[in-house]
């Protein structure tokens, strides 16, 4: 699967290429407006990560063009602004979904296999990663046919896990996905810990394996 | 004390000696124009007595009258001198002050003292009338004075009541520079001008201030933003080592730390430009609630007994606003109190609660709202919460304010 990166600072483009990059997807990067355009009209993307403010134009307007051709592509808008305005303009213009800078990795590959999700699985219910399988419409997990009984929120740790599977993610990030940014949960990281700890006990109560380690009391690691 | 009263003080005080010394002063002017005519009525006395003698060679009969007293003595020496003196006469209690003329006389070869004595009842009696219907007369003028001197004083002084009124409602980057009083005192214009030009280069300064500020956190977004991404993609080599974990995440905190200020500086920022203007009907009571839900699993853990009284309250407000406010007055509560505390939130008609405790010592009520005020020891917040609740309470026209009660923190929004 192919994800177009329209973003202006090299900076944060290679990072995000570095992390989503896997056997899954390839990305690709456009620097400016008009590379974007010229990218988006040859090829079809399964997610379009998208900057507002671009050398050349504005990112909501590549937004509209693309609605008007009636192009599929998921986007999802990442901007410096943090407005409302902007986020209203942009999913009115048909983002898919929006997230402010400064954001985590492990947030932005969240969201970007939501919308894939959403659009490319639309014909198939589940999701099956191993002996995991996942319903992400009727939100249940089973392990082996095995319903795992979760809670709302280990059942979204769950899935944030899955969008990050075999990667580290820090501590810090699993807290604002959890709880939502605006909460300084610094000295709440063993709430986290509880929530882990019951997901893997879950898991293993059904006969599962320990997917979930923990790497240096700096971040966990779901690895499948 | 007031200009109106410094000046009326000084005023009054030169007054009374000026009165007082006048008074004395026209006294002894008065009497001693009187004494002066009675010398001369005595020397007409005189003249008469030695013109009586010269023609009918005898003393002249002496007619009892009430404020002229003569009386002849016997001389054995002749003398020309004339005696001119104040003195008291009279029997017991009628005591009475006389102006007397004492002078010799020769009738047939024999000397006589002649004093011829007038009263001084009737000059003093003058004296002392006159002075009161002037001291009256002065007395009078000077409340009229003062009277009004206060009126004009007041009149001419109200440009500048006006005008400090308006500067006390006056607010830096709040609202336009107040419109002064037209006056034609060229104090007053000259005093509003300089006004008016102190305001407007605060007013830039401030703009200038602000956008630096609104700037600098953009502009601080994508490296942070950077900075964060990498960090990310680096905790993904699997070499990293224990220790080298430990340095990344002290560096993932700071970096932590580094965005939400930045966070709450730029909607600081955003609030003060008036980018949340947009106002609607919101209801609290169903803002407070959502709230108290997605913070319920932090309070649990923190072991914090939480009583709500909560009342429908609808008001006019923006809601972005509205989220945030109680974000941080609940959060505020959760970050401030020991675990095992109480938290009370109330939500009534004109104001909302939150109450938290129980605390040591009473917060400092003057720089608690103001930024990067850090009450305790806990050197992970940014200070600006409260910043941040204030400004919202200000551009929602609502008023907030710290009170100490029983060992509990509580911040009331009036609304």
């Amino acid at each position: 699967m192919k994800i177009l990166i329209v973003e202006d600072e090299p900076g944060l483009s290679s990072s995000i290429t570095a992390y989503l990059h896997n056997e899954q997807f390839i990305c690709e990067i456009a620097a400016t407006y008009a590379a974007a355009v010229e990218k988006i009209e040859l090829y079809e993307y399964a997610c379009i990560i998208l900057d507002i403010t671009l050398p050349g134009g504005n990112g909501i307007d590549l937004l509209k063009n693309l609605k008007a051709n009636n192009k599929s592509d998921g986007v999802l808008i990442i901007s410096a602004k943090n407005s409302l305005d902007d986020k209203l303009a942009g999913l009115k213009a048909g983002a898919d979904d929006y997230l402010s800078k400064p954001f985590h990795l492990p947030e932005l590959a969240a969201r970007v296999a939501a919308i894939i999700r959403r659009r490319s699985f639309a014909g198939k219910k589940t999701i099956a990663i191993g002996d995991l399988e996942v319903d992400v419409d009727e939100k249940w997990v089973k392990f082996n046919e095995h319903i795992i009984d979760l809670t709302r929120k280990e059942y979204d740790l769950f899935i944030y896990f899955l969008s990050n599977k075999n990667r580290v993610i820090n501590k810090g990030a699993i807290a604002e996905h959890l709880w939502g940014d605006d909460m300084d949960l610094s000295d709440n990281y063993d709430m986290i810990y509880a929530h882990i700890k019951n997901l893997r006990k879950k898991i293993q109560n059904v006969g599962g394996p320990d997917y979930i380690k923990s790497v240096y009391g700096m971040g966990y690691k779901f690895t499948v | 004390m007031k200009l109106l009263y410094k000046y009326s003080r000084i005023n009054l005080v030169a007054s009374v000696i000026i009165f007082l010394l006048a008074s004395v002063a026209f006294y002894f002017l008065l009497h001693f124009i009187f004494i002066k005519q009675l010398d001369d009525d005595l020397h007409v006395e005189l003249n008469e007595v030695a013109t009586y003698i010269s023609r009918n060679n005898a003393l002249p009969e002496i007619i009892p009258s009430e404020d002229e007293i003569t009386s002849y003595q016997f001389s054995s020496v002749y003398s020309q001198k004339q005696y001119l003196r104040t003195l008291e006469m009279g029997d017991g209690d009628e005591k009475e002050n006389y102006r007397q003329l004492q002078f010799c006389v020769s009738v047939n070869g024999k000397n006589y003292n002649v004093f011829i004595s007038k009263s001084l009842e009737n000059t003093d009696h003058i004296i002392r009338s006159v002075i009161l219907v002037s001291a009256i007369t002065i007395l009078l003028l000077l409340i009229a004075y003062f009277i009004i001197n206060r009126i004009v004083l007041r009149r001419l002084w109200k440009p500048f009541y006006s005008t400090m009124a308006l500067m006390k409602k006056y607010r830096i980057g709040h609202g336009g520079l107040p419109e002064f009083e037209q006056t034609d005192t060229n104090e007053f214009t000259e005093l509003n001008a300089t006004l008016v030009t102190t305001m407007k280069d605060a007013e830039s300064e401030y703009r200038n201030l602000k956008e630096v500020t609104e700037n600098a956190s953009h502009e601080m977004q994508t490296p942070v933003a950077v900075i964060r991404s990498k960090m990310d993609v680096l905790i993904q080599d699997e070499n990293l080592s224990e220790n080298q974990s430990k340095i990344v995440q002290e560096a993932y905190t700071a970096i932590q730390r580094l965005t939400r200020l930045n966070q709450a500086l730029l909607l600081l920022s955003k609030i003060e430009n008036k980018q949340f203007a947009a106002t609607e009907t919101v209801a609290l009571d169903k803002i407070l609630e959502e709230k108290l839900v997605s913070f319920k699993e932090i309070l649990n853990n923190k072991q914090l007994n939480i009583a709500a009284e909560i009342k429908p309250v609808n008001v006019q407000m923006n809601a972005a606003l509205a989220d945030i406010l109680f974000n941080n007055l609940l959060g505020n509560c959760i970050r401030h109190s020991n675990a095992g505390g109480e938290i009370k939130v109330i939500l009534a008609d004109k104001a909302i609660e939150f109450v938290n405790g129980p605390a040591e010592k009473m917060l400092e009520p003057k720089k608690i709202f103001t930024r990067f005020y850090k009450g305790g020891s806990n050197t992970d917040q940014h200070g600006l919460g409260l910043a941040i609740v204030k400004e919202i309470c200000l551009v929602s026209g609502f008023s907030i304010e710290y009170k100490f009660q029983n060992k509990m923190h509580s911040f009331i929004v009036v609304l």
